[in-house]
């Protein structure tokens, strides 16, 4: 059978594999929450304490051996960063918040060398008290903003249930890249959480586009208009994707990175949640409307 | 196929050149490089501004600077020119500073030569001159970024008050190259923001942070407050103010102590006060001479800072010139001097600018090495290029049609641009948040010219173009407006700190689908008619 056969007469045990999708990231979301508290790792610039950035070609491992070797009671870990495959740093996460204890995370890197007069590096100090209000605020801004794109998306198409899939598409691609982000281990941080804001917009795209030539182009059988839509949102996202590998490759900043990757995450679901789930709703909504008009005529 | 001309007299396209000329007419980039370096900053009571060099308001837009362009006649073209024509110059001579406004003559100070740094021994403070009119943000240009929250809740009023206040303490510190605003998050707290560019003083963060509750007390009794209600001149020139000549430094346990002095003169109420107080307070002699039995303390934010003996001929009497002192330390005497006179400086900042009205706590605090700002800059420009390069790429493989890839181009590069256009405009500081954005631009801009491609290529089989545009327009309107979903929370969330990535994705992607979106429309319309 050809996978064009199978997307066609299978779509409703093909809408298994994104509900599955979705249920297996909420199983992975709980599990965070009650191994660590957190329905996500949380960075520095969430949960408070400092990121030391030092510019060169320094081993990771040796500072952390180090550094726990100086601080045994502190919270501390390094990070390589790397730049189109090569290491041009490291980062230092620890829950240093206090000038005090900044400082002396300074001087004992100056003491073994690690930093010198002439190396390059950024400080970034968050309180608790902040980084805590911080993911409390964002989060909101995240329910907000799903909120108006569900509204957005209502006054767009006024029918329930295309305009319901649309938002179970955008909701199930941002658990599921949740889920897969937790997996990868990365902290959260300011900069990712403006991503997963900017994933609702995004995700949306290839569905309004879906529903937009679904429900308007009434001329054409259904598949057609699918499949026409499945060209135009591919390219879509094939654009944007190679946008986003650029991104990752060659970005020095961790920030850049991290945006990068979740929207690559986000995409690359999305094509699960548009083509197959959206797609397979609308299918159902459309032979069930159709169905009863049928029945209506007999 | 319709005429390319034609492409020029439609309006959609007539308007995105009208406002790509505006862009390039407010952003003004200097495509010859711009000689000179730029005035940043003017300490007060310096040479330089009793020159008359004027300190730079946070206002003006960065080509608005004055820019220094010789020295004693020798043309200065960058910032090592300008350090190396101020260390020829020769003691006790006048120094001619040439700006593209006019020649100053600048009285040096003493202690010039001996100076570790001859510019800000001057009181200047200064940058390469800039390239265009775009402001450069912190993580761009380097500096420091401190978030300040107050510790109890304060009204509108206060805040502004607080700002206020902030400000002056800066620039009677010497920093005029400051960014201070409020910000506010979605729990209704507050927040200072402030962005120093181009300075990593630790003082800064300490003069920040106090509430600078500056009081003298004789016992219990208060005889005068900081501000300028009590104190109404404080000294900051070397012949009232400096390391003390009758203390001097001396040699501690681990390293030295120097006292510094300056004079201030006090209100006549203030003066009046102290006259009532001192009255009935008995004189007691050693062989340090006589004086008053009880001292006059120092407090600053309610911690004693210092005590000082008052002479006995101050007994009762209105004077309203007296002199404050205090101390530093550090491992050898050049470096006590330097900690004492730092501490001097503080405090006559605070002592001039007076008491907040609300203490604030540091909440965060941000220092960025300049030369990594330039290599995040130079990085992004690079990831910039190849990303509209990859898109290109991408669009050939899909359309195989240069006549669709090339206007596309071009549309993506119009929309960068209006939004550094617009970003100079408004006086926006550029960081990492607001180009991430701009690059998050691009991908949604290309996806919003591919649907309106496929609209007109394939869409409905009537030939009616404006019917087949509206169509392609309706769904990159409903696109944008879900994408503006996301981002409108963002611009109030967080204390204002991701503010920048939503400002210029909702400035880039309004000039998008108001200006640049539709003119493409109108141009694919003509090439493939």
């Amino acid at each position: 059978m050809s996978l064009k056969q199978v997307y066609e007469q299978h779509y409703k045990k093909l809408l298994l594999i994104p509900f599955l999708m979705v249920i297996l990231a909420i199983g992975q979301i709980a599990f965070q929450y009650a191994s660590t508290g957190d329905i996500v790792n949380k960075g520095i610039s969430l949960k408070g304490g400092s990121t030391l950035t030092i510019e060169g070609n320094l081993d990771a491992n040796d500072i952390q051996v180090f550094l726990k070797e100086q601080f045994p009671k502190g919270d501390i870990s390094v990070r390589a960063l790397s730049s189109a495959g090569k290491v041009i740093g490291v980062s230092i996460d620890a829950d240093a918040q206090l000038k005090e204890e900044t400082d002396a995370l300074l001087a004992a890197l100056r003491s073994k060398g690690f930093l010198t007069s002439g190396t390059k590096y950024s400080l970034e100090v968050v309180g608790s008290s902040l980084g805590e209000s911080f993911f409390r605020q964002i989060a909101t801004a995240l329910l907000i903003a799903f909120l108006l794109m569900a509204i957005v998306v209502f006054i767009y198409f006024r029918i329930p249930i295309p305009c319901l899939a649309v938002i179970l598409a955008a909701f199930s691609d941002i658990i599921v890249t949740l889920a897969i982000f937790n997996m990868t281990g990365m902290k959260l941080n300011s900069g990712g959480i403006a991503a997963f804001l900017m994933l609702v917009g995004f995700s949306v795209d290839t569905d309004m586009l879906l529903t937009a030539r679904v429900l308007k182009r009434v001329e054409l059988p259904f598949m057609e208009r699918v499949y026409g839509a499945i060209s135009t949102g591919l390219t879509m996202t094939m654009t944007t994707l190679v946008v986003i590998i650029v991104g990752l490759l060659f970005s020095k900043s961790d920030v850049v990175q991290q945006i990068m990757l979740i929207l690559g995450i986000g995409l690359v679901v999305d094509m699960a949640m548009t083509w197959i789930q959206n797609v397979g709703l609308l299918r159902l909504y459309f032979e069930r409307k159709h169905q009863g008009k049928k029945e209506m005529e007999h | 196929m319709g005429k390319i001309s034609d492409i020029f007299k439609d309006w959609k396209v007539i308007m995105l050149l009208l406002f790509l000329l505006f862009a390039i007419f407010s952003i003004q980039p200097q495509i010859f490089g711009n000689d000179g370096v730029a005035i940043k900053s003017v300490m007060k009571n310096s040479s330089a501004e009793l020159a008359g060099i004027q300190n730079p308001s946070a206002k003006l837009s960065p080509l608005g600077r004055e820019v220094i362009i010789a020295i004693n006649n020798k043309p200065v073209a960058n910032i090592q020119e300008y350090y190396s024509s101020l260390s020829d110059i020769e003691e006790n001579k006048t120094i001619r500073v040439t700006t593209d406004k006019k020649t100053y003559t600048l009285l040096p100070p003493p202690d010039l030569i001996s100076a570790p740094d001859h510019g800000s021994a001057l009181g200047l403070r200064v940058g390469e001159a800039p390239s265009s009119n775009l402001k450069k943000g912190l993580d761009l240009e380097g500096g420091t970024r401190v978030v300040l929250k107050p510790t109890t809740k304060i009204s509108a009023d206060d805040l502004e008050i607080t700002i206020q206040n902030l400000q002056e303490r800066l620039n009677v510190f010497g920093l005029s190259d400051v960014v201070i605003k409020s910000a506010s998050d979605l729990a209704g707290d507050s927040f200072i923001v402030i962005e120093i560019a181009g300075v990593t003083e630790d003082e800064v963060k300490e003069l920040l942070a106090k509430q600078g509750k500056f009081e003298a007390k004789i016992g219990n009794d208060t005889v005068f407050l900081g501000g300028k209600e009590d104190i109404t001149y404080v000294c900051r020139s070397a012949d009232c103010s400096g390391i003390d000549p009758n203390a001097g430094c001396s040699a501690i346990e681990g390293g030295s102590i120097c006292r510094f002095f300056f004079s201030i003169t006090l209100s006549s109420e203030a003066a009046e006060r102290q006259a009532e107080l001192t009255r009935d307070i008995p004189i007691v002699s050693d062989q340090q001479g006589s004086y008053l039995q009880d001292p006059l303390t120092l407090y600053l934010d309610d911690e004693a800072v210092d005590t000082l003996n008052i002479g006995a001929e101050l007994k009762g009497r209105a004077t309203t010139n007296i002199q404050i002192s205090g101390s530093g330390q550090g491992r050898n005497q050049q470096e006590a001097i330097n900690d004492a006179l730092h501490n001097m400086k503080r405090l006559q900042t605070i002592i001039i600018t007076g008491s907040l009205p609300v203490k604030l706590d540091v909440v965060k605090m941000d220092t960025l090495s300049p030369t990594l700002g330039k290599e995040f800059l130079n990085n992004l420009l690079l990831i910039g290029v190849l990303a509209i390069l990859a898109v290109v790429s991408v669009i050939m493989i899909r359309y195989r049609n240069m006549k669709i890839a090339l206007p596309m181009a071009l549309v993506l590069l119009s929309e960068q641009v209006l939004i550094l256009g617009f970003a100079a405009l408004v006086g926006w500081n550029l960081d990492l948040a607001a180009i991430t954005g701009i690059i998050i631009v691009v991908g949604t801009g290309v996806d919003h010219l591919i649907m309106i491609t496929d609209e007109v290529l394939k869409g409905e089989a009537t030939s009616d173009w404006k019917k087949k545009i509206k169509q392609a327009m309706f769904i990159v309107m409903g696109a944008y407006f879900t994408t503006l979903s996301g981002m409108v929370p963002l611009w109030f969330a967080g204390a204002g700190l991701l503010k920048g990535f939503a400002f210029t994705t909702i400035a880039g992607l309004s000039f998008g689908v108001l200006i640049a979106r539709p003119a493409y429309a109108a141009m694919i319309k003509h090439i493939l008619k």
